[in-house]
């Protein structure tokens, strides 16, 4: 019984260790918001292999070193939402526009009005500086060679084409909840009918039996396509480019009748710890000094500063094609009816 | 001295004893702060809306048609998983317990059979893709089939189920192996054929167990989120994703919040049944009065081939997946182009060395931490006696029995601002980890406690032994195993679960896990296979030492360890 009690002792001692250990470890692993005070805080929306050579060039440029972790567009929001009253980082990095209309909503962004403010077109700014503009990203529609050639087609040139019945159950193309790809494909459609939303509904509802999936993220689609899974879907450039890249046979091409592209964004959070310092980023990242680089490191996005040239083959790829702005003040005003009109009557008719 | 007086004395000496009150204190504390203040806290998110009280946001989602299509598609998809997974669970288990196989078939079973448990989430789920639908390897490469769907309930079920019937198989091999065989053989040398005794003696002796590993893999199937998030397609959505969903896309976390909730309830029942029904059921074949066991041939050479085929089927369908996934890593980009790489190990070295540092330090110090917190509590609430044990024992288990969303949620919510400002760092994943896994160091230690006879201490107390010597060698080491089972689990779990913690990493702390989520969504399925080869390696190492390390401590005829997961 003795030894007993003197192991219990000892268990209880162990067990009175535990909340001990705890803070030992919380003293040694809390990062301090402001370890230094040239380190900035980032959720980044851009793939990490475009937002870190970003990252490292901006600390070669300027000596501040950026912290970032990614998460998709809806996860990065969820997470600055969760996190309003006590922000954890200073500066949301990439990300369609239709992402930051949502923030604005929350009250989540401190406006700011970098540098470039002035020479950018009023499409790729907020009028408040809630949002600016880093980058342009056309739709386009990807299709896979080999399926192309088995079922004696083309590649898709005009939007009635997806509606072939060789592409039964073939097409991958990103969920409107989620996506904010799948979000610009809708104003897409709707702009191509005239904003006459119970033709493009229409047209919506006869391309779903083509549908096989509505994929979570935008180039959820890209890589089945590549792989001949599905036989096309409508995606961003950037993603259908990177696809071709990896080696997969695949053919971009555009509808005649024109097709969305979307501004990607970046924002000041409202309460951020290094305000200055993200502001720094900001007015970096909205000039032709970050880029002027998408170019060398083989990130497919159109610059939407107009002293960035576009890269002669992103240029080529692009030639005659018909592309035009989604109307920010239309697509805000509409977007939630319009989504959850989509969920009702396209995805769960 | 008998049992009553010693128990008394046991009683008396623990009420008298400031240790041990003050390890129930900080036990209580630990488990306020870290399992009841977060749900709390979510419950006050989803019924209140600008400090008002509300059912408003739980009614508008509960009563969409939709939500309710996804909530019964859930339960569908659980009963599937649960009913053919314990079936499969069985049909493993009975191979290995009875069909007398040689050593190193046993093994290369366990090696199969622990792949998917071991394994991070979406492995399957990327073979299946791979290898099914319009051109999968399978469908279309082997079979020259066309058209066909890989989205769906058929693909999410069967990636479930070979996701998660190890643990059937886990829960009810050492159940069967506990059969004392000559019941079995008594029953044959009375005249009944083998079919007949399979019948009435072994599978009623099998009852309580089958139903446990139904409901642990029904638990585990609902709770699920990366399967269906890949799988399910559109046609049938079920409630885990669509919680996420509606977080991650709708920016909605009343909403998601509130669709967790209706997870709560069956989570909740099928563990209450799990805890207070089947447990209860188990027969005690174990005691101090072990009599030899004579091997009785239990099945004919002919079902044992039929029974060794069938597993060699499954074994062989896990294998392959496996195969592929290590095969996806070493080329430069599966499906076009083959070539040999080692181009994705050396990213998962550069770029992802801060995921595999940041996941093996939450590890290192989430599997001690969550082993003893098992032993302790288990010890506590099962030898001692103090007010509130049963609802001590209970709450233990709360975290563990929720779906891993609502429970990332939950500390999303509780721990962002200050006093408790946790978010962001080591410590809140770690917390999640050791409330949410420790639970089974726990049940393991109930169990294990529970198994021990008192005529056990009492006959090495008979033959001279002091008490001290007793706990020592006959407690302590009747206990270890429960440890070492918390250990493992804790450990695998922290490598490998993501439903909670994708809510959790910051940028301070990032986890394998959901650097492979990123790169699947980024398409780089090359990094992705890689970082899950990495996972199983890691895995099957640290594994391999604590089996290596339990052996020492494993008395023969040791008790049956309870499952090793929890969904």
């Amino acid at each position: 019984m003795i030894i007993t009690r003197r192991l219990l002792h000892r268990a209880a001692r162990a067990v009175a260790a535990v909340p001990l250990l705890g803070l030992a470890v919380f003293a040694q692993f809390v990062p301090m918001p402001a370890v230094a005070a040239d380190t900035l805080n980032v959720y980044s929306i851009w793939p990490e292999n475009w937002a870190r050579p970003m990252f490292e060039e901006f600390e070669k440029a300027t000596g501040i070193k950026i912290n970032f972790v990614r998460f998709s567009s809806g996860e990065a929001l969820a997470r600055v939402i969760a996190e309003k009253n006590n922000p954890r980082v200073d500066v949301l990095f990439g990300g369609p526009v239709e992402t930051f209309a949502a923030g604005i909503n929350e009250g989540l962004f401190e406006p700011y009005k970098p540098p470039s403010f002035a020479s950018l077109p009023t499409r790729f700014r907020h009028p408040d500086g809630q949002w600016i503009a880093i980058a342009d990203d056309p739709l386009v529609f990807m299709s896979n060679d080999k399926f192309i050639k088995e079922n004696g087609l083309k590649a898709p040139a005009s939007w009635n084409d997806l509606l072939a019945p060789a592409y039964k159950n073939m097409l991958q193309m990103a969920d409107a909840r989620t996506s904010g790809t799948a979000v610009t494909r809708i104003f897409s459609v709707l702009e191509v009918n005239g904003r006459d939303e119970n033709k493009a509904f229409d047209y919506m509802k006869k391309l779903r039996p083509n549908v096989q999936l509505y994929t979570k993220s935008g180039g959820g689609g890209t890589l089945p396509v590549g792989l001949g899974q599905a036989g096309a879907g409508i995606f961003f450039i950037v993603d259908a480019l990177d696809t071709k890249a990896k080696g997969y046979e695949v053919t971009i091409s555009f509808p005649q009748e024109g097709i969305g592209t979307a501004a990607e964004g970046i924002a000041l959070i409202k309460g951020a710890k290094n305000p200055v310092l993200g502001k720094k980023l900001i007015d970096w990242a909205t000039s032709p000094a970050m880029q002027g680089l998408f170019a060398k490191y083989k990130i497919n996005f159109v610059p939407a500063h107009p002293d960035v040239a576009l890269e002669p083959s992103l240029a080529a790829v692009l030639k005659g094609a018909k592309i035009f702005p989604i109307d920010a003040d239309y697509a805000g005003a509409n977007r939630k009816r319009i989504v959850d009109r989509w969920v009702a009557e396209v995805l769960n008719p | 001295m008998s049992a009553t007086v010693r128990w008394k004395a046991a009683t008396m000496g623990m009420r008298n004893d400031p240790a041990v009150a003050a390890a129930v204190f900080v036990l209580w504390a630990l488990l306020a702060l870290f399992v009841v203040y977060p749900l709390a806290m979510l419950l006050v998110r989803v019924l209140t809306d600008q400090g008002g009280f509300t059912t408003a946001g739980l009614a508008a989602v509960l009563s969409d048609r939709h939500q309710i299509r996804a909530f019964g598609n859930s339960l569908l998809l659980a009963l599937l998983v649960g009913s053919a997974g314990t079936a499969l669970g069985f049909l493993f288990a009975f191979t290995a317990a009875r069909g007398q196989l040689p050593r190193w078939l046993l093994t290369a079973i366990d090696v199969a059979v622990l792949l998917p448990l071991v394994s991070p989430p979406f492995t399957t789920a990327i073979a299946m893709i791979f290898s099914f639908g319009p051109r999968g390897l399978i469908t279309y490469d082997l079979l020259g089939l066309k058209g066909v769907t890989v989205y769906g309930l058929a693909s999410t079920f069967f990636s479930e189920v070979l996701t998660f019937f190890p643990i059937a198989y886990l829960t009810l091999r050492p159940l069967l192996a506990a059969i004392d065989s000559n019941v079995e053989g008594m029953a044959f040398s009375l005249g009944a054929s083998r079919w007949r005794v399979f019948r009435t003696v072994t599978l009623p002796l099998t009852i309580p167990g089958l139903a446990n590993a139904f409901l642990l893999l029904f638990a585990a199937s609902l709770a699920d989120f990366a399967t269906p998030l890949i799988l399910a397609g559109n046609q049938f959505p079920v409630l885990p994703t669509q919680a996420y969903l509606q977080i991650t896309g709708l920016f909605d976390l009343r909403g998601g919040a509130a669709l967790s909730f209706a997870l709560l309830l069956p989570a909740l029942a099928v563990f209450l049944l799990q805890r207070y029904w089947v447990s209860r059921r188990y027969y005690v074949t174990i005691t101090g009065k072990g009599a030899g066991q004579t091997p009785f041939d239990s099945i004919s050479p002919g079902m044992r081939a039929v029974l060794l085929a069938a597993c060699a089927l499954v074994a062989l369908v896990v294998v392959y997946f496996y195969v592929l996934l290590l095969y996806a890593s070493l080329v430069v980009a599966l499906g076009a182009n083959h070539a040999f790489t080692l181009q994705h190990y050396r990213t998962i070295f550069t770029d992802g060395l801060k995921a595999i540092r940041d996941t093996l330090i939450i590890a290192g110090l989430a599997t001690p931490l969550g082993g003893l917190y098992g032993i302790m509590l288990g010890y506590l609430v099962t030898k001692k006696s103090f007010a509130g044990r049963r609802t001590m024992e209970l709450v233990s288990m709360i975290n563990y029995a929720l779906p891993g969303t609502i429970v990332g949620i939950a500390y999303l919510i509780a721990f962002n601002d200050p006093p408790l400002e946790l978010t962001g760092t080591a410590l809140i994943i770690i917390a999640c980890y050791i409330f949410r896994y420790g639970p089974t160091g726990i049940r393991a230690t109930v169990a294990l406690l529970q198994q021990i006879d008192n005529s056990l201490e009492e006959a090495s107390q008979g033959l001279g032994a002091g008490s001290g010597a007793t706990f020592r060698r006959v407690t302590l080491p009747l206990i270890m195993p429960a440890f070492f089972a918390g250990l493992g689990v804790v450990f695998i779990r922290s490598m490998t679960a993501i439903s909670a913690t994708i809510f959790l990493v910051s940028i301070s702390w990032t986890l394998i896990t959901v650097k492979i989520l990123e790169n699947i969504t980024e398409l780089s399925l090359g990094p992705a296979a890689a970082f899950s080869v990495l996972v199983v390696v890691i895995v099957f190492v640290v594994i391999a030492i604590i089996g290596r390390v339990l052996r020492l401590f494993r008395a023969p005829g040791a008790v049956p360890m309870t499952s090793l997961l929890g969904g």
